[in-house]
């Protein structure tokens, strides 16, 4: 079986920001996301209930995308809001699928 | 006055809220799940519309729009009004930034649907029930405060960052960055007007409307049972919905220390007095004694569902702990426990009947 080695970008900030990036993020290239609800604890204090709630976003893409969006977030969110984000390696089957648009 | 605060604190509603936030103080065991949250809160959104729009149709027939207009007018002008005078007391007189000030302003110019639904309910208890159309009046209160709150903040943060690099440069070349925010300020009221609160109260108030005309009250007596049941269902779900509010209240009292006793001042005085101007333009737009409390305390009370988004998204500068707090750890529960008994006094006292 052939295997392709591709980024994931992981992103949790918060529930309001979740329409905007989520529309940045196909703008820059990814071809899909997954995401979740989730609530946690850091240096903006517990984000645990329903005012604060956070999110978190998923996603496999090439490299060149997932620092294009690493960059973005690390630009617009990182000073103001509650934020996260990583990238990390994976190995997934079918390469193609998540490199397929015009900025792979 | 006294015994009327007396009365309205040994209810079973602000009981509840109060045992929300003493199981938070003890690290007791009371969990509501956040699912039912958000059932109630879709419950009690589309019970105050559909309610309010049968009640604002039978108003409609039998006075057309000569009682309705005035309140209509009146409100939109106190949400309009209120943020601007929130945004002067925070940024004059408690020298917040720009940033923290339009962001509590938001808060303050909109409303809080729970104050309107237990306001309602104390008014209908002392046995002056409030004008049909009020629930109509809280739908037109929701937006305007949040827009006129996030543009003063776009603007005077614009005035600052252009007046900074002027200093900076002498070219100070500036263009390009307001309309940036013009984008972010147009997707946040987008976020507030098809919100689900809005989206909810509106949709059903027009359905209540629409269906009032189209079918006998008797058929329509069904919807009526399920979403008010001479308020059977109605309450009990408030109760439980109190109980979340204290619950996430006392999760908060902590952050009260933090927020400093300008912002603790503000949270009760700046209700008192934006609920006084409800009292008394509602009275002089002719509303009845019901009427100018329900107006006071929805116009005094501030958001915590529709603007906290909103301003997350064109003001990120602003502390979101400074206006949650504001709004849910100090005037909610103020409205609550003591503000609506006082609104109805201080209605009382302007002459209403």
């Amino acid at each position: 079986m052939q295997l392709h080695t591709l980024k994931k970008v992981t992103i949790i900030t918060e529930d309001s920001l979740k329409q905007s990036l989520l529309k940045k993020i196909i703008e820059l290239g990814a071809t899909g996301y997954t995401c979740r609800q989730c609530e946690g604890y850091g240096s903006r204090g517990a984000r645990s209930d329903q005012f604060t709630r956070n999110v978190e976003v998923e996603l496999i893409c090439s490299e060149v995308v997932a620092n294009d969006i690493l960059t973005y977030v690390s630009h617009h969110y990182f000073d103001n809001y509650a934020c996260i984000a990583w990238i990390s390696d994976v190995q997934v089957v079918r390469g193609d699928r998540y490199t397929s648009t015009k900025k792979s | 006055m006294l015994k009327s605060l007396a009365e309205n604190l040994l209810t079973p509603l602000p009981m509840c809220f109060a045992l929300g936030i003493f199981s938070k103080m003890i690290h007791g065991g009371i969990k509501i799940p956040k699912e039912l949250y958000y059932s109630i809160s879709i419950y009690l959104l589309m019970s105050i519309g559909i309610i309010g729009g049968h009640e604002l149709a039978h108003e409609y027939q039998a006075h057309g729009v000569s009682t309705i207009w005035k309140p209509a007018l009146v409100t939109l002008f106190l949400g309009c009004l209120t943020p601007i005078t929130a945004y002067g007391a925070l940024r004059y007189l408690g020298r917040l930034n720009i940033a923290d000030a339009a962001g509590i302003a938001a808060h303050y110019g909109s409303t809080s649907a729970v104050t309107f639904i237990v306001a309602d309910g104390f008014c209908n208890d002392k046995g002056y029930k409030p004008d049909g159309y009020l629930p109509t009046l809280v739908t037109i209160l929701e937006c305007p405060g949040i827009a006129v709150a996030l543009v003063i903040g776009a603007v005077a943060m614009g005035m600052q960052k252009a007046a900074e690099a002027a200093a900076k440069s002498k070219e100070g070349q500036i263009d390009g960055a307001p309309e940036a925010e013009g984008g972010n300020l147009w997707e946040a009221l987008h976020e507030v007007i098809t919100g689900q609160s809005l989206m909810l109260m509106v949709g059903l108030l027009v359905i209540g409307f629409i269906s009032t005309f189209a079918i006998s009250d008797a058929k329509f007596h069904p919807y009526e049972e399920f979403f008010y049941n001479k308020n059977m269902i109605f309450r009990g779900a408030l109760c439980i919905f109190l109980l979340e509010m204290g619950l996430v209240t006392g999760e908060r009292l902590g952050d009260l220390l933090k927020v400093g006793p300008f912002l603790i001042a503000f949270g009760i005085i700046m209700p008192l007095f934006h609920g006084f101007l409800g009292a008394f333009l509602g009275y002089m737009a002719g509303m009845n004694l019901g009427g100018c409390t329900v107006l006071a305390a929805i116009v005094s009370s501030a958001s915590y569902i529709a603007a906290p988004p909103a301003v997350r998204l064109t003001l990120p500068e602003a502390n979101p702990t400074l206006s949650m707090t504001a709004s849910l750890a100090i005037t909610f529960p103020f409205n609550i426990a003591l503000g609506i008994p006082i609104y109805f006094w201080m209605a009382q006292t302007i002459g209403a009947k």
